[in-house]
């Protein structure tokens, strides 16, 4: 009786260990980033941090405005080219498909998720760079560096979101009740209109939150657009520009330049900018999935 | 003889290996109101949704006979559904706005049926909001979400967005249950009011409620047609034992017990233990007669019962010390 008691107490303490594990070094990651970044948050302003273009390492002129813009323009381009094709596949797999084909596709799409990103760099290097350089480009009248290119990044990105949203998507469209369905149905509604205009409906909130998952997964996403995007500090102007995202720039020179003054601590501070805006944004999206889930929204 | 305007002809619906309608022939009159009565489970539910066919929905269910509905078989391949659903409008048990303003959920059908123009709307809106008595409530406030509205106000924007297609049937499932007595009182006031110009269909395992609004009556029992007539004359004159005992709620006693155990003398957790297992060896529907005499048991064996998806059909006091606990086996 006693040995139980003290492994149910144990094993609960421990548990509550691992958690506040989990969190502690999450706050001590961002902790550390800030104060290893606060030497260049002390010496440059910080809008000429954000809103500089110049990036002179040596002249000391550390402008992240090209980088933060080369990751906007992939990660929107490809939540763009994702939104649509997820949206629309999760409703023909939730809506349409029979449970037989839905079973047989989702563990699919799953995994899908748990492919390496390299692979998927890989991909964009064999197969999407050079058809945006023999095909997309010339068709378009567009010039790029040997096909190396925004698009290409958010090609290949948007793939490596799919699998999010048409889970998350599928699970709050799925969570809409039948009786809903059965209003709209009663009402001489056909299925579509009922799917578009009440399912979809009851279930934005959810695919919001699907989307800024997926979004949040393609800003933090680096090897495989570091591998096709071009990595040139430049400000784009079109998706056919290559574009220096954030995490590109991290992998590529942490640890390179470091005898330059600050140049550590400017690096640190693009990743502090990172994870920031990953965990606010997965934040966002996980308290609207609970609210969904407790039936609040 | 009135008119007919459902006729129901061989109506057999098996879910899943369970035969939940069987061989049910029965018309239901124009511009009157019908209860159709039963316990539940009795597939009560299932009769409205053949009749609008929102069977169609539920995976793994066979049905076959005829609902001719305006000369119409409603099961016919060649039958357009959506017309037959904007002909019979439904009202369900739990009030279900949909995710938009209260505008918006009356406009919905007549939307979706092509009505573009703003006016037509806002005339159908509110003449539709009139009729369910919600005009005056809502009019300032027609743009905030529907779910913000009290659940009794909530059910009578459920009935003015299904009159908003111009139905000419409205059926109700026990439309009523979910909501406190004022306001159930409110639609039943409403359904009175529309008898003159709809015909009415309404599931209730309320029989006072069946008493107060019916015209005609059907009582399934256990997926059987009982009986069905005019509401004076099943009321007050059944022909049917079964009909007779329901309307009496002595139903349950005069019920035919399959099963008797006797549990005195057992404490708690084995009483109820020892019902399960009695409960396992019978048939989905038989029925188990208990005699306890532990107080606890008397609550506790009745709440596990209903936990487990059986239905108590009674329990009542049958000495000083023991006690008659019929349970009804479901799942
Ligand atoms: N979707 C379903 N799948 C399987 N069985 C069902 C389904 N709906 C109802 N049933 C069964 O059919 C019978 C009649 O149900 P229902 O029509 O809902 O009864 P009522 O409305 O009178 O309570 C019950 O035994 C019930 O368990
Ligand atoms: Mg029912």
């Amino acid at each position: 009786m006693n040995t139980r008691r003290l492994k149910d107490v144990l094993s609960s303490r421990l548990m509550l260990a691992a958690t506040v594990f989990a969190f502690l070094l999450l706050f001590f990651m961002a902790a550390g980033l800030f104060f290893r970044a606060s030497p260049i948050l002390i010496t440059v302003p910080i809008s000429d941090l954000l809103f500089s273009i110049e990036w002179s390492p040596f002249s000391g002129k550390f402008g992240f405005y090209p980088f933060i813009m080369g990751t906007l323009w992939v990660t929107v381009l490809a939540t763009v080219i994702a939104i649509p094709v997820s949206l629309l596949s999760s409703i023909y797999l939730s809506e349409y498909a029979s449970n037989g084909l839905r079973e047989m596709v989702m563990p699919l799409v799953d995994l899908l998720a748990g492919i390496p990103s390299v692979v998927y760099g890989l991909f964009g290097v064999l197969a999407v760079v050079p058809f945006i350089n023999d095909t997309l480009a010339p068709a378009m009248g567009a010039e790029t560096i040997g096909g190396y290119s925004i698009l290409a990044g958010g090609i290949v990105l948007s793939i490596m979101v799919f699998p999010i949203i048409i889970s998350v998507t599928g699970e709050v469209m799925r969570r809409v009740s039948g009786e809903l369905r059965e209003v709209s149905l009663s009402l001489g509604a056909t299925k579509w209109q009922t799917i578009k205009h009440v399912v979809l409906r009851k279930a934005r909130p959810g695919i919001i939150a699907a989307i800024v998952l997926g979004f949040s997964r393609a800003f933090g996403e680096t090897m495989a657009v570091l591998m096709v995007v071009g990595n040139v500090a430049k400000v784009p102007s079109s998706i056919f520009d290559p574009a220096y995202p954030l995490p590109a720039l991290i992998a590529n020179t942490y640890g390179e330049m470091m005898s330059i003054d600050l140049y550590d601590s400017a690096i640190l501070l693009a990743a502090l900018i990172l994870l920031l805006v990953v965990l606010i944004c997965n934040v966002i999206a996980r308290i609207i999935l609970v609210r969904i889930e407790r039936g609040i929204i | 003889m009135t008119e007919t305007q459902i006729s129901i002809q061989n109506l057999n619906v098996t879910y899943n290996g369970n035969h939940a309608l069987k061989n049910i022939s029965v018309e239901i009159p124009k511009k009157q109101i019908t209860a159709i009565i039963g316990p539940s489970g009795c597939g009560k539910s299932t009769m409205l949704k053949c009749m609008n066919r929102l069977i169609d929905m539920t995976d793994n269910v066979t049905f076959s006979g005829k609902i001719i509905i305006d000369n119409e078989d409603v099961f016919d391949k060649k039958t357009d559904i959506i017309n037959i659903r904007k002909k019979l409008g439904l009202l369900a048990q739990k009030p279900t706005p949909l995710p938009m303003s209260i505008y918006e959920n009356v406009a919905f059908g007549p939307r979706i049926h092509g009505v573009k123009k703003k006016l037509v709307l806002d005339e159908t809106v509110q003449k539709c909001l009139a009729i369910t008595g919600l005009w005056e409530e809502v009019k300032d406030r027609l743009n905030s979400p529907a779910s913000q509205l009290s659940i009794g106000q909530q059910q009578r924007l459920c009935l003015a967005r299904g009159l908003a297609v111009e139905p000419e049937i409205i059926l109700c499932d026990e439309p009523t249950s979910a909501l406190d007595p004022v306001s159930s009182q409110h639609i039943e006031q409403q359904l009175l009011k529309l008898r003159k110009d709809y015909t009415i269909v309404i599931v209730t395992h309320n029989i006072h409620q069946a008493m107060r609004l019916a015209d005609y009556v059907i009582h399934l029992y256990l997926g059987e047609l009982v009986e069905h007539g005019p509401a004076n004359d099943v009321f007050e004159n059944p022909k049917e034992e079964r009909t007779r005992a329901y309307i009496n709620g002595t139903m349950f006693s005069d019920l035919k017990i399959d099963k008797e155990v006797d549990l005195k003398g057992n404490i708690c957790p084995y009483n109820f233990v020892l019902a399960k297992q009695a409960l396992h060896e019978l048939s989905k529907g038989k029925v188990l007669k208990l005699v306890v005499d532990d107080p606890l048991a008397v609550t506790e064996v009745p709440r596990g019962m209903e936990a487990d998806g059986h239905k108590v059909m009674s329990v009542k006091q049958i000495n000083k010390t023991d006690w008659e606990v019929v349970i009804q086996k479901k799942e």
